[in-house]
């Protein structure tokens, strides 16, 4: 009776344990597998959206357009606010346009674009290869993003002072490295070193660099979910724009403005001195000042297109 | 005496440790469905993990916000970015348990219902769900069906797209697990 007793008790004992200690154990347990199958799948994840769209204000960002995805641009610059060709007569330059862009970015893969587009500026035709060759990531392995820009242009225009003795002489070149960081979900920033070539002078100057650098700082701040603050800036290192006074001097490209993304468009409504669209023109011939009212109202439109019929699957990003 | 007193305690030792295996997937498809007047949004992702432990009940979810594929690359962005907000709230967990004892040593189909906090977009919920498990030699699939609401979770859809996104998204979450460790 005594055996029996001591084996009732050690049963009670040994499962009054088990009831007790094992459930809290093995629900650590469960929670701790879980942590370490989740610990190989908390890799660091590429930032995206580091800009709501291919282009900012002047210059292009480090976002390229995604494979088989179509962004539609129109980027409108109109008249002089000020000035002698501004005020109430043209509507504060509402009725000029000083460029009209019209312009196409289709991406090949997730990270390499083919961008066309025609400006009213010079009649200029852009072509340009775009690849994101480094993306930000989230534990900050990589702190910034890189993305390399290379177009050719040619001026279609009519030569009216011998500008372009041959074929050749119509082309122009921009080479850029877009260098961007995400430093937080509302504050991005970026630094644009860039070198521009026209193989004729442009503008048509005597004295004028064919080739130059030049240097963009661009940033956005969020101010709501799909609204936000936009300044893009550059300036070309060029002896003679800084040497040129009176009616031929050259003024830095600033532009000021806001972008609001809705959900597959995004436009930006913005102020800025240069008049020209394209990369190779405005950073060679803005020659408008801010202090003389030379600024005027601009608006871009992008609108991306989807061609993807089937969601991709078992891919990071 | 004593030797049936230790053999009854062995025993009982190890079939309370048999019965304590612990159940993984780490496959697990998780899928949304949003089905609006203008728009229907699919997206999935098979590399959810979950654990589960069929002695005590205990159920564990977690699945990256940021390994959904949406068809289109624009919507995979604004989900992140302006939904989910997966740079900030990285992860949806569920941690719960199941009510129905299941005996994965016994082939069958149990309807099962689990209960536990929900946790997306950093807004924890407490949820009631209901779906299947089924064993299968030695194998546990567990699969469900269920609605969240956008609003219970502080997701934010803007009205110039409401015609396009579902105020309640529909989940299909499904695994099959097996023995992962035995504690």
């Amino acid at each position: 009776m005594k055996k029996l007793i001591l084996i009732a008790a050690c049963a009670a004992i040994s499962t009054g344990l088990c009831a007790q200690t094992k459930p809290a154990e093995s629900k650590s347990a469960a929670d701790s597998l879980l942590n370490s199958m989740d610990a190989g799948n908390t890799k660091a994840e590429p930032v995206i959206a580091t800009f709501k769209s291919t282009r900012l204000i002047l210059g292009a960002t480090t976002e390229t357009v995604k494979k088989n995805n179509l962004n539609f641009l129109v980027i409108h610059r109109f008249g002089d606010i000020g000035g002698s060709e501004g005020g109430g007569k043209t509507l504060f330059g509402l009725d000029n346009s000083s460029d009209i862009y019209i312009g196409f970015e289709y991406g090949l893969s997730d990270n390499l674009d083919i961008d066309f587009g025609r400006s009213k500026y010079n009649q200029q035709v852009d072509l340009g290869l775009k690849y994101a060759m480094l993306h930000q990531t989230s534990d900050d392995a990589t702190p910034f993003a890189i993305t390399l820009l290379g177009k050719t242009g040619v001026k279609a225009y009519t030569a009216n002072q011998g500008e372009f003795p041959t074929f050749a002489d119509r082309l122009d070149y921009v080479a850029q490295a877009i260098i961007a960081r995400k430093f937080s979900s509302n504050f991005s920033l970026q630094l644009t070193p860039t070198f521009v070539r026209h193989n004729s002078p442009f503008p048509f100057l005597a004295g004028n660099n064919r080739g130059f650098f030049a240097l963009g700082a661009a940033g956005r701040l969020k101010v709501t979910k799909r609204m936000g603050i936009v300044v893009d800036y550059a300036h070309p290192f060029s002896s003679f724009r800084d040497k040129a006074t009176g009616d031929n001097a050259f003024y830095d490209p600033l532009g000021i403005g806001i972008e609001i993304e809705t959900g597959g468009h995004v436009f930006t409504i913005v102020f800025s001195n240069t008049k020209a669209i394209s990369e190779a023109s405005y950073l060679a011939g803005s020659q408008s000042d801010w202090g003389k009212g030379q600024f005027r109202l601009g608006f871009t439109i992008s609108r991306m297109f989807s061609f993807n019929k089937k969601a991709k699957e078992g891919k990071t990003y | 005496m004593k030797y049936i007193c230790l053999i009854l305690l062995a025993w009982l030792s190890i079939k309370n440790q048999a019965s304590q295996d612990l159940y993984a997937c780490k496959n697990v498809k998780v899928s949304l469905f949003s089905s609006a007047p203008l728009e229907d949004i699919t997206a999935s992702t098979s590399t959810g993990t979950s654990v589960y432990n069929p002695a005590t009940g205990d159920l564990a979810f977690s699945v990256n916000i940021r390994s959904f594929q949406f068809p289109k690359s624009l919507m995979q962005e604004h989900f992140n970015e302006n939904y989910m907000e997966s740079d900030k709230y990285p992860k949806a967990t569920f941690k719960g348990k199941i009510k129905e004892t299941i005996d994965v040593t016994k082939n069958g189909t149990y309807p099962v219902t689990a209960t536990g906090d929900l946790q997306v977009h950093g807004v924890t919920q407490t949820r009631t769900i209901t779906g299947t498990a089924v064993v299968n030699n030695g194998t546990v699939s567990l699969s469900s069906e269920f609605m969240v609401k956008c609003a219970d979770h502080k997701i934010e859809i803007p009205t110039l797209v409401f015609k396009k996104i579902a105020e309640s998204i529909k989940m299909n979450v499904s695994g099959t697990y097996t023995v992962a460790k035995s504690s």
